[in-house]
């Protein structure tokens, strides 16, 4: 067995499984987890509070007659490992006697590795003034910006998190992965006003793993100074967007987004099997639709949990098998689904790495890690000169798609009308309100370019929240209807 | 050290390091989540949790933690680390010092009713929701149960130490007649007696029967009947977003409407966590302040904001009772019935749209509340008074201020509220919206 330190949490890991197998599970894995996290919170330019969180402990999964049971303990002994994985246990037994479909897991082949992501510049060795430092700075240059163009930044709430990941999987059947992930997030709600045009708002994130680097690499000052010169001027000259049939382009912002709600959320197995029914909901595809068109040719979305420097950063899941890249959509068509062991048991499949956890008390289930639109060969300019009406949708504040990941609304925030080739002014809060097959049907050009942006994908229950990237190049509809503003 | 002792010898500790307040709070939880799809036990998980929060003030420096408790050691060494993070943060817009106690509690919210947590029981509450929505002539059923036990214990430097114990129960429950029908309920509970599981999975059952063989709906301005699920979605986003912080950052579209008539007459909303044994009962806030009724809305106009002290101070008002420690926030809303029976709100519609629920709910502007929701589970067209079909595939798409201002009725029925997507416990009517848009996919 692979041995991390040879130190007493490996033991207390290993004394977790053994247990719980000695009390009769046919399966059991325990999953140490430690998540220390650092919260700057600015608001309005001055620093609110600073939050440290904490949160350290074992969870104990159990296969019980084919029931699954799940306890958590906070204290790391062995009187308290016994407790959970005895909990477990019971909880599992109590449940099968209403199971008629026995869970099970896929014999995928299971790693016995220590992963550690490196800091170039620690997070510790920037000091706390520093850091609101830099988001005050921030602040006063986007209020500058907008009062360059006589508008206020009434509201303004900006984050720096820095947290580090310490997981270690031990499974019954030979997982054993250690991993330490650092990862850094900005986040903004930027509020421009003016008092004959009203308001406008702009929120995103930021987000990478590593270290301190991430957030400088970012710079913050010119990106949000950027931000708010924009916001300023879709308050003060944004007209009325057409609506209608027409070409539009899509930003890597909204591309991102629209692989991850209706690519990436349908194709995950657990949803398919209905596991998510009564929360996030179903999906449109079914477990026979690999080979399914719902796109044109040039649609090729991926997930790879294997980017490096990537929000959604991992080698190994938390049931510890080995990540890599999945193909969604290859060519429009329905390739892949996103499957943990327990799924792949029932689709007759390996695991495909998906399994995720949010914290030492939530047990791993199917998750996206990030997810983009494969680049095309087309240069933005080489998009835009064969429109001859249509619209360029660049960022987006309002966003939803129903439970069945079918129909979905994007509403614009930056966007522009496209005449002759070229982009002319700037229009205001463009609906593209269509469905999943309606919108990659219509993709007739996708860029060479490639971005992406941070995200907090939610679910599960209790909720977990994960970091995740999206992304993908700009992208050409062709002939949408563009929906009326309300 | 016992549990008990651990916010008294933190906020000792804090104040003897340089702090100018503090505040402990531990929360000692054991948690049963049973998940459940496909008729059947999906999972079923045992959660005990001990965490401790703490909150200092170097005057106008703050700083907070959430750690889980391992020693006293451990507590010191956290309380020194904040202590220097306060000294090293730039001070913030204002100071407030910590509401002064100490306090008298009302004594029916310290001490809630107890539960049981035996895996055969609480599993035998999930057999129930299932088949009473199979009897009901469901064809699959899912949802979670959840079943709470919990102490907290709470000391301020503002001589405060009071602790609450209570239970909550909630199940909720979506019942499935094919892929595209379905229905929605929920049942929760601060006490035993007032829990009913088997009645959540027969409402959502009667839902998904209902809803069965939907057609594609039309968009347009329609009079909407909008079921309780739906309405406590919307109604508590005006109780979450009438925090006083979230009104700062601009996350609201109650800014500046203090004093004004936001919504229709018959709207009233209190926030009141002084409702013994209800799911939201609380006896102090998290920084010890007694709870209270708070009226948010009166008859249509806003009374105000939820303030903790230092947003309090900055709006020249007193605390409401509702810190949380950074961001104050509701936690029982009450939406005051009206005096029709769901029939006769049935009967007065000529031509509308009837929601049982939704989900999905964002914003474009919170600001201006320009937002959209997906209605979802049973949808019906409504002809003459009577419910005609189903229909499906539309989508919410209006203006927060607007809908509430075109509430023409509530019901007299009340729901208690919450799951999902709806996280404050909300006591809602069935109501009654003038000329909501609907909109849906263009291809």
């Amino acid at each position: 067995m692979f041995c991390v330190g040879g130190g007493i949490l490996e033991d207390l890991a290993a004394f977790t499984v053994d247990y719980a197998r000695g009390l009769g599970a046919e399966y059991a894995e325990a999953r140490f987890q430690r998540d220390i996290q650092e919260t700057v919170i600015l608001k309005n330019g001055f620093p609110e509070a600073v939050v440290l969180e904490e949160k350290k402990g074992i969870g104990v999964r159990v296969l019980v007659d084919g029931a699954l049971g799940f306890a958590s303990t906070d204290n790391l002994t062995r009187k308290d490992v016994k407790n959970a994985s005895s909990r477990a246990f019971k909880m599992a037994r109590a449940s099968s006697r209403i199971m008629h479909e026995k869970v099970s897991m896929d014999d995928s082949s299971l790693g016995n590795i220590k992963v550690e992501v490196n800091q170039r510049i620690g997070f510790d060795s920037v000091d706390i003034g520093s850091k609101i430092g830099l988001l005050k700075e921030t602040y006063k240059l986007a209020v500058g910006e907008a009062a360059e163009r006589n508008v206020k930044i009434p509201a303004c709430s900006m984050t720096i998190d820095t947290w580090m990941t310490e997981k270690l999987v031990v499974s019954s059947d030979g997982a054993y992965v250690y991993s330490i992930i650092p990862r850094a997030a900005f986040s903004i709600l930027m509020t421009a006003f003016h008092p004959q045009k009203g308001s406008a708002q702009r929120f995103f994130d930021l987000g990478g793993s590593g270290g301190w680097e991430i957030v400088e690499g970012w710079r913050l000052q010119s990106l949000i100074k950027k931000e708010a010169e924009t916001l300023s001027e879709i308050l003060l000259s944004a007209g009325k967007s057409p609506s209608g049939k027409m070409d539009v382009i899509l930003g890597p912002e909204l591309i991102g987004l629209i692989c991850h709600e209706s690519s990436g959320h349908p194709g995950e197995a657990d949803r398919i099997l209905g596991r998510e029914a009564a929360q996030a909901g179903e999906t449109y595809l079914k477990k026979n639709s690999i080979g399914l068109r719902v796109g044109s040719p040039l649609v090729n979305v991926v997930d790879d949990p294997t980017l490096d420097g990537s929000f959604g950063f991992y080698l190994y899941d938390d049931e510890g098998v080995k990540a890599r890249k999945r193909t969604l959509i290859k060519e429009g068509v329905i390739n892949e689904f996103l499957h943990n062991r327990e799924t792949a048991s029932v689709f007759g499949v390996k695991s495909n790495g998906s399994a995720r956890a949010s914290a030492f008390d939530r047990e791993p289930i199917v998750r996206m890690a990030n997810t983009y639109l494969e680049p095309g060969d087309y240069s933005v300019d080489e998009l835009l000169e064969d429109v001859k009406e249509g619209v360029y949708i660049k960022s987006f504040m309002e966003w939803n798609i129903d439970d069945r990941r079918f129909n979905q609304r994007y509403v614009g925030l930056e966007a522009y009308r496209i005449l002759n080739g070229e982009i002319k002014e700037r229009i205001r809060n463009p609906i593209l309100e269509v469905t999943t097959t309606g919108l990659w049907s219509s993709v007739d050009a996708v860029g060479r370019d490639l971005e992406f942006q941070a995200a907090y994908c939610g679910k599960g229950d209790p909720m977990q929240g994960i970091p995740v990237w999206t992304g993908g190049p700009h992208v050409r509809l062709r002939e949408v209807i563009l929906g009326d503003d309300k | 050290m016992r549990k008990d002792e651990i916010p008294s010898y933190v906020v000792d500790l804090a104040l003897k390091k340089g702090a100018t307040d503090a505040v402990t709070k531990i929360h000692d939880r054991q948690h049963v989540m049973i998940r459940f799809s496909n008729n059947e036990v999906t999972v079923s998980k045992f959660y005990d949790e001990l965490t401790v929060d703490i909150f200092l003030m170097i005057r106008r420096r703050r700083a907070a933690t959430t750690v889980p408790f391992y020693s006293a050691r451990r507590l010191e060494r956290t309380v020194e680390k904040l202590i220097k993070i306060a000294r090293m943060t730039p001070p913030s817009e204002l100071y407030a010092p910590l509401p002064e106690g100490p306090f008298s509690y009302d004594p029916r919210l310290l001490k809630g009713p107890k539960t049981s947590l035996s895996p055969d029981r609480l599993v035998g509450y999930v057999e129930e929701a299932i088949n009473a929505a199979l009897k009901e002539g469901a064809k699959k059923v899912a949802g979670t149960l959840n079943v709470a036990v919990e102490k907290t214990v709470l000391t301020t430097s503002g001589n405060v130490h009071a602790s609450q114990e209570r239970c909550t129960l909630d199940i909720s429950v979506r019942a499935f007649t094919s892929d595209i029908s379905s229905g929605h309920f929920v049942s929760i509970s601060g006490s035993e007696d007032e829990f009913n599981s088997s009645e959540a999975g027969r409402i959502a059952g009667e839902i998904a029967v209902a809803a069965s063989n939907p057609k594609s709906g039309e968009s347009g301005r329609f009079t909407a009947l909008l079921g309780p699920l739906i309405f406590a979605d919307l109604i508590s986003q005006v109780g979450i977003l009438s925090s006083a912080f979230l009104v700062d950052i601009g996350r609201s579209f109650l800014v500046d409407k203090v004093g004004t008539q936001v919504a229709c007459e018959k709207l009233s909303l209190i926030d009141d966590p002084t409702i013994a044994d209800s799911y939201g009962a609380r006896a102090f806030d998290d920084e010890g302040f007694p709870t209270r009724r708070n009226v948010i809305i009166e008859k249509g106009v806003l009374k105000g904001y939820l303030h903790n002290s230092i947003t309090a101070k900055k709006y020249d008002v007193e605390t409401t009772g509702n810190a949380g420690l950074i961001s104050p926030h509701p936690w029982n809303l009450v939406v005051e019935s009206g005096e029709k029976s769901f029939d006769e709100l049935l009967a007065e519609i000529d031509r509308g749209i009837y929601v049982t629920n939704d989900w999905y709910l964002r914003y474009q502007n919170y600001r201006r509340g320009d937002f959209s929701t997906i209605p979802r589970d049973g949808i019906f067209l409504i002809r003459d008074g009577s419910i005609e079909s189903s229909v499906r595939e539309l989508r919410i798409s209006d203006n927060m201020l607007r809908i509430l201002k075109n509430i023409r009725d509530l019901s007299r029925t009340r729901r208690w509220i919450k799951w999902w997507e709806v996280n404050v416990p909300t006591l809602t009517p069935y109501a009654v919206i003038e000329d909501l848009n609907f909109t849906k996919s263009t291809m």
